[in-house]
C-alpha cells in the first residue's frame, strides 16, 4: 500500500516523461519498496511458523516427572529421505522464486535509461564532488524531478560508497575503477547522499544534500551557473 | 665519449626549456609526457554517438553508426601523416593478428577516425592501401573522416586525446593512443602504442565486454583476471596478489589432504595409532 | 584448589586444561571487546557523538570490537575450548593426537591476545575495521601491522588445531563408533576445521600482502601500480565468509547436545543434519563470498550467480533447523539455565537467519547492506546465536568441567537481561537501517530522527552489562561455592557424561578404553 500511494503521489506527467524502464512499476525505487514488502510478508510468514511451533513445543513437551524421556519419532529410510528431500525442495522453491524476483528488478537498477542525465562524481576523504561536464562542479547535487540520473563515480583516495537511502541505491567508489549507479527523483524534495564504506576519521561527516527540483527551475539554476563557471574561467584567464 | 653525449643532451634539454619559456612548440620527443591521458578523468566517459562524421566514401554519418553493439578500438589519427600514422596503425594490425581470443569483426571492430577534417576520402584511400591490414578487417576494421574541425576537437577532447599543429614541424603532433570503447560507447582503457603487446589487446578487448561476457567466453574472462592494468605503466601487469591467493588456497587443501590421508597410513602401521603410544604417558605427566 | 599448579596450568598437554586456557583467554577478550561495545554505545547517545566524541578513539573501538569479539572470542570460544574440551571425550579418546602440538596453539592464540591488547595502548592503534580493507589500511596512519600479525598468529594457531582435530576425529574414536554414531557436536567440529584449515591460508596471505603494501612499498593492491583494490576484497571474504560457518557450525553443534540432553530426545533426522546440513555448509560456503561485495561494483552476472548460490544457503541451514525444531518434538524438556539460553538460541537464529534472506538478494542489498540493518543481522545471526549457545554451553558443561554446578538465581536473572538486552539493542538498528542509518557512524548529525532509537539501544546495552555480569558471577560463584554436581548430572547419554567422571582425571577414562555397542548412539534416550 504505501508503494501505491507512493505512485498516486508523484505528479503523473513527470513520470511519463521518465524512461521506459519505469513504465511498468515506477520508479526503481519504487519497485525495491514493492520487492521489499513482498520478502518481509515471505520472512514474517515463515518466522511466525518456526518462531509459533517452537513455543508450542518448548511449552506442550515439558517433562511430567524426571524420569519422562521424550519419544521423538524413529524414522524409517524413506522417511529420513522424505524429510531432507520435500523441505530443501521448499527451500528451493523459494530461493528461485525470490531469486527471480530480485533478478528481473536487479537489471532494472543495473540498465540505465539512453536518456539519462550523467553526472560525475568523485568521493574525496572526506567530502563528495559533483561534476555536471559542462564546467559546473559542485558540492551539493541536484537534479531534475522526473528526469533520470546517471552517476559515474570514482576516487582518487580510498574506498568510498555512495549511498542515497531516499532512491534505495548504492554502490562504492574506488581508485582505478569507475563505477555506476541510477535513480530518477520522482517529486521535488531534499535528502542526503551518505559515505557508506569506512573511510576513515571524518567517515560519517562525510554527506552532502541531494536536491531534487521541477526541471523548469533546475534549467535556471544549471545555467545561472553555467555563466558563473564562465565568468570565472574568463577572469582567471585574465 | 660519454662526456659529448652528455653535454649534447644538455644542450637539448636547455633549448627545449627556452622554447617553453617563449610559448613555443615543443619536441615531441621530449614531452611524451605531455600526451598521457589523464585516465581517471576518462574512463568511463561516453564521446558523443551523435558526433558527426564522413565515411570512406565522404557521405555524412556519426560515430554512434560504428561499433554495432561490440566493442571498438577507437584510434585517432590522420592519413597524410607521413610518419606515426601509419606506424600506430600498422602496430595495431600487427598486434591484432595475434589476437586469438577475440576475432576482428565478429567480436569487436577497429574504428580509425581522422582528426584532420581538411582530408577527404582520397588520401583515406591511400593511407588504407599503406597498411597491412589482418584478415576479417573489411566489414572489421573501418575508417572515418572528421565532419569538421570543431567536431573533430570535441571528440578528441571527450577522450582525453591531446594533438595540434606543430608550425616546426609542418605536421600534426599527438600520441598513438588506442581507446577502448565498450558496447555502448564507453571509454573503458588507453592503451600506448610504443608499449602495447597482443596481450594488453587481448586483455582491453575483455574488459571492454565487461559486462557482455557469454557463458562460452567465462574462459577469457578467467584468463583475464590473471592480469590486471597499472595505471602508471599504461599497460597490463600479473596480477600476483590472485596467484598467491589460489597458491595459499592450495596449501590448505594439502594441509587438509596430509591431515586425512597420510595419518590414514600411518594408522594401517603394525603398531596402531599415530602417536597412540605415548599417550597414556601424556596424560599421566598431569 | 589446594594442589594448585600454575606452571602444571601453563607446561599442560592435556586437553581439557588446554580447553580451559582457551575458555579463559576468549572470555578475557569477549570481556574487553565487550568494554569496546559500550563504549560505542555510549557513543552513539546523541547524534554529535555522545558522551565521548573522539572519532579516532570511537574508530580503534569498532575495530578492537570487530576484531576480537571474532577472532579472539567466537571461533576460540568454539573451535578452541568446546572443541578442546568435549571432542576427545565424546569420541572415547583419551586425548587429542598431537598433545604438544595443542598446547603450542594455545600458546600462539594467547600471545596474539596480548598483541590485540597491546594494539589498544600504543598510539595510532588500528584503526581499519576487522576487514582492513586497502587501499585506507595502507593509507592510514593507524598501526596495521598490529592487525596482521594478530591475525597471522591466531591462523597458525588454527591451522594447527585443525590438523590436530582432524586426525583426532578421523582415527581415534573409540572401538566401536562409527561415523552415524558420533555427536551431532563432533560433526560440526569436524566440518568448521575442513574450512579453517582450507580458507585460512588464503586470509592470512592476504593480510601480508597488505603489511608488504604499507610498510615495504609493494603495489599488490595499488591500481597504480598494476594492482587491484578489490582482489583484497575477494580474498578476505573468500576466508571470512567460510568463517562465519566456522562460528555457526560449533554453535550449532553445542546447541544439538544441549537440546537433546534436556529434551532427552533423539536429534531428529541425524543423517538429514549432518549429510545435508553439515555437509552442504561445508561445499556451499566458498562460493557465496560476493555477497559482501554485492556493492563493490562487482560484473553484474557476478552478483545474479552468487545471489542464487547465497540464497541456497538455506537448504543446508534449513536442514539442520528442522532437526533442531524436531528434536523438540514429543520431548520430556526439564529447564534450567542451559536449556534457557539454547531456547533464546532458537529465536536469535531464525531472527538473523531469516534477516540474512533479503541481504542475499543483490538489489535488496544495493539499499541495506552498509546500513545499520546489516549490523543488526549478523549480530543476531553471529554474534548473538553464538555467544548465547556458547554460553548455554558453559552452563551445561559446567558440572562436567568442575564438579560443581552455576545454575543460580543470579545466572537466570542474568540471563533474562541478556535476551531482553540484546533484543532491545538490535532490534531497533533494524529499524533504522531500513532506513538508511549507515553502520561504523561516529556521529549521525545528517540523521537526528534516528536519535531515539540509538538511545533506546544504548539502553539496552546498559541492560546487558547487569546481565553480563550476574552472569560472570554466577559462574565465579558456582565454581567456588557451587552445591556439588552428580556424576552424570543431567542424565545424559553422551560419553563424556556416561563413561568419565565430573571432572575427568588425566587420561580421561578410568580403566579400560571406552567401547559402544553397535546400535548405541549418543541420544538414545527412549530405551
Amino acid at each position: 500500500m504505501p508503494s501505491l500511494r507512493r505512485l498516486m503521489a508523484v505528479a503523473v506527467p513527470m513520470a511519463m516523461a521518465a524512461a521506459p524502464a519505469m513504465a511498468n512499476g515506477g520508479t526503481p525505487h519504487s519497485q525495491w519498496d514493492h520487492l521489499w514488502g513482498h520478502v518481509l510478508l515471505d520472512l514474517v510468514v515463515i518466522g511466525v511458523v518456526f518462531g509459533l511451533g517452537a513455543l508450542w513445543m518448548m511449552f506442550r513437551y515439558r517433562a511430567k516427572s524426571p524420569d519422562d524421556v521424550g519419544t521423538g519419532p524413529k524414522l524409517t529410510k524413506a522417511q529420513a529421505i522424505g524429510w531432507a528431500l520435500l523441505p530443501a525442495a521448499i527451500f528451493m522453491a523459494d530461493d528461485f522464486f525470490l531469486a527471480a524476483k530480485g533478478w528481473s528488478l536487479f537489471t532494472v537498477y543495473r540498465s540505465a535509461p539512453a536518456d539519462a542525465m550523467e553526472i560525475k562524481v568523485t568521493g574525496y576523504q572526506w567530502y563528495w564532488e559533483f561534476d555536471y561536464g559542462n564546467g559546473v562542479v559542485t558540492q551539493e547535487l541536484k537534479v531534475p524531478v522526473g528526469k533520470p540520473v546517471v552517476l559515474r563515480m570514482t576516487s582518487p583516495d580510498v574506498i568510498h560508497s555512495f549511498g542515497l537511502a531516499e532512491y534505495r541505491v548504492k554502490e562504492d567508489l574506488m581508485p582505478g575503477r569507475v563505477s555506476w549507479l541510477w535513480f530518477v527523483a520522482d517529486k521535488p524534495g531534499k535528502t542526503v547522499a551518505t559515505c557508506t564504506m569506512y573511510c576513515g576519521l571524518a567517515h560519517s561527516k562525510m554527506y552532502s544534500d541531494v536536491v531534487a527540483v521541477p526541471a523548469s527551475e533546475f534549467h535556471a539554476w544549471m545555467e545561472s551557473k553555467v555563466r558563473q563557471a564562465r565568468a570565472t574561467t574568463d577572469s582567471s584567464r585574465g | 665519449m660519454r662526456s659529448l653525449v652528455l653535454a649534447s643532451l644538455l644542450v637539448v634539454l636547455a633549448t627545449a626549456e627556452a622554447w617553453a619559456e617563449y610559448g613555443r612548440v615543443p619536441f615531441s620527443e621530449v614531452d611524451t609526457g605531455l600526451f598521457r591521458v589523464e585516465e581517471a578523468k576518462f574512463l568511463g566517459v561516453k564521446p558523443d554517438p551523435a558526433t558527426p562524421l564522413r565515411d570512406e566514401t565522404g557521405a555524412p554519418t556519426t560515430l554512434g553508426a560504428y561499433g554495432g553493439g561490440k566493442p571498438v578500438i577507437l584510434v585517432l589519427s590522420y592519413y597524410n601523416c607521413d610518419g606515426t600514422c601509419s606506424v600506430v596503425n600498422a602496430d595495431l594490425a600487427a598486434q591484432l593478428a595475434q589476437v586469438e581470443q577475440w576475432r576482428l569483426g565478429a567480436d569487436y571492430s577497429v574504428l580509425t577516425v581522422s582528426f584532420n577534417a581538411e582530408e577527404g576520402p582520397e588520401t583515406l584511400a591511400k593511407f588504407r592501401k599503406t597498411l597491412d591490414l589482418p584478415k576479417g578487417a573489411p566489414e572489421g576494421w573501418r575508417f572515418a573522416l572528421a565532419g569538421n574541425s570543431t567536431d573533430a576537437r570535441r571528440l578528441a577532447d571527450s577522450v582525453g586525446f591531446k594533438y595540434f599543429w606543430s608550425a616546426q614541424d609542418r605536421a600534426f603532433l599527438h600520441p598513438g593512443l588506442y581507446v577502448f570503447l565498450s558496447p555502448q560507447g564507453r571509454v573503458v582503457r588507453f592503451l600506448y602504442s610504443t608499449n602495447t603487446e597482443p596481450r594488453d589487446v587481448e586483455l582491453a578487448l575483455t574488459d571492454a565486454l565487461g559486462d557482455q561476457i557469454r557463458p562460452a567466453q567465462i574462459l577469457n574472462f578467467a584468463l583475464s583476471l590473471c592480469y590486471s592494468y597499472s595505471f602508471k605503466d599504461g599497460r597490463y601487469k600479473l596480477n600476483l596478489p590472485m596467484f598467491f591467493g589460489f597458491a595459499s588456497l592450495g596449501v590448505g587443501v594439502i594441509l587438509f589432504i596430509i591431515s586425512v590421508a597420510v595419518y590414514r597410513r600411518r594408522i594401517h602401521r603394525p603398531n596402531g595409532r599415530p602417536k597412540g603410544e605415548d599417550l597414556p604417558c601424556q596424560a599421566c605427566a598431569d | 584448589m589446594s594442589d594448585f599448579k600454575l606452571t602444571e596450568w601453563i607446561f599442560t598437554t592435556d586437553h581439557k586444561r588446554v580447553g580451559i586456557l582457551y575458555l579463559i583467554g576468549s572470555l578475557a577478550a569477549f570481556g574487553v571487546a565487550g568494554c569496546a561495545a559500550v563504549y560505542i554505545r555510549l557513543n552513539q547517545l546523541s547524534p554529535s557523538g555522545g558522551l565521548f566524541s573522539d572519532p579516532q578513539n570511537y574508530n580503534i573501538a569498532l575495530y578492537f570490537h570487530g576484531a576480537a569479539m571474532i577472532l579472539a572470542f567466537l571461533i576460540p570460544g568454539l573451535t578452541g575450548f568446546f572443541a578442546n574440551y568435549l571432542v576427545p571425550l565424546m569420541i572415547g579418546a583419551r586425548d587429542v593426537a598431537f598433545p604438544r602440538i595443542n598446547a603450542f596453539s594455545v600458546w600462539l592464540f594467547f600471545a596474539a591476545i596480548v598483541l590485540a591488547l597491546i594494539s589498544l595502548m600504543v598510539s595510532d592503534g588500528p584503526d581499519v575495521m576487522w576487514t582492513g580493507y586497502p587501499p585506507y589500511s595502507v593509507t592510514t596512519v593507524g598501526n596495521t601491522a598490529f592487525y596482521v600479525f594478530t591475525v597471522h598468529l591466531l591462523g597458525f594457531s588454527s591451522i594447527l588445531g585443525a590438523v590436530n582435530f582432524l586426525v583426532t576425529i578421523l582415527y581415534m574414536r573409540a572401538k566401536g563408533m562409527g561415523f552415524n554414531q558420533m555427536n551431532i557436536f563432533v560433526w560440526t567440529v569436524l566440518g568448521a576445521f575442513v574450512l579453517q584449515l582450507i580458507f585460512i591460508p588464503v586470509l592470512a596471505s592476504a593480510v601480508t600482502m597488505l603489511l608488504f603494501d604499507k610498510y615495504l612499498g609493494t603495489h599488490f593492491f595499488d591500481p597504480t601500480g598494476g594492482g587491484d583494490v578489490l582482489l583484497y576484497q575477494n580474498l578476505f571474504w573468500f576466508y571470512s565468509h567460510p568463517a562465519v560457518y566456522v562460528i555457526l557450525l560449533p554453535a550449532m553443534g553445542v546447541l544439538f547436545e544441549v537440546i537433546s540432553t534436556m529434551a532427552k530426545n533423539r536429534v531428529f533426522n541425524y543423517k538429514a543434519c549432518v549429510y545435508g546440513g553439515v555437509f552442504g555448509l561445508i561445499l556451499l560456503s566458498g562460493e557465496v563470498w560476493v555477497h559482501h561485495l554485492y556493492v563493490a561494483g562487482m560484473p553484474n552476472w557476478l552478483r545474479t550467480g552468487q545471489m542464487v548460490t547465497t540464497l541456497l544457503i538455506s537448504v543446508p541451514v534449513g536442514l539442520m533447523v528442522i532437526s533442531l525444531w524436531g528434536t523438540l518434538y514429543r520431548a520430556a524438556i526439564t529447564y534450567n539455565v542451559a536449556m534457557h539460553y539454547a531456547c533464546a538460541c532458537l529465536f536469535l537464529l531464525l531472527v538473523g537467519g531469516l534477516t540474512g534472506i533479503p541481504l542475499a538478494m543483490t538489489v535488496l542489498d544495493l539499499h541495506l547492506g552498509e546500513t545499520a540493518f546489516i549490523h543488526a543481522h549478523f549480530h543476531f545471526v553471529m554474534a548473538l546465536f553464538a555467544t548465547f549457545s556458547i554460553f548455554s554451553g558453559i552452563y551445561f558443561w559446567f558440572p562436567k568441567m568442575t564438579g560443581r554446578v552455576a545454575d543460580s538465581k543470579p545466572a537466570l536473572i542474568g540471563f533474562w537481561l541478556n535476551f531482553v538486552g540484546v533484543t532491545m539493542t538490535f532490534t531497533p538498528l533494524f529499524i533504522i537501517g531500513m532506513q538508511g542509518m549507515p553502520r561504523r557512524y561516529a556521529t549521525y548529525e545528517q540523521f537526528p530522527q534516528f536519535e531515539p532509537y540509538h538511545q533506546m539501544a544504548t539502553l539496552g546495552a546498559m541492560v546487558v552489562v547487569v546481565g553480563m555480569l550476574l552472569t560472570f558471577y554466577s559462574w565465579i560463584n558456582g565454581a567456588i561455592r557451587g552445591p556439588k554436581a552428580a556424576e552424570n548430572h543431567w542424565r545424559s547419554k553422551s560419553l563424556e557424561w556416561t563413561h568419565a567422571p565430573s571432572p575427568p582425571g588425566p587420561g580421561n577414562f578410568p580403566g579400560q578404553d571406552p567401547e559402544v555397542a553397535k546400535e548405541w548412539t549418543p541420544y538414545d534416550y527412549a530405551r
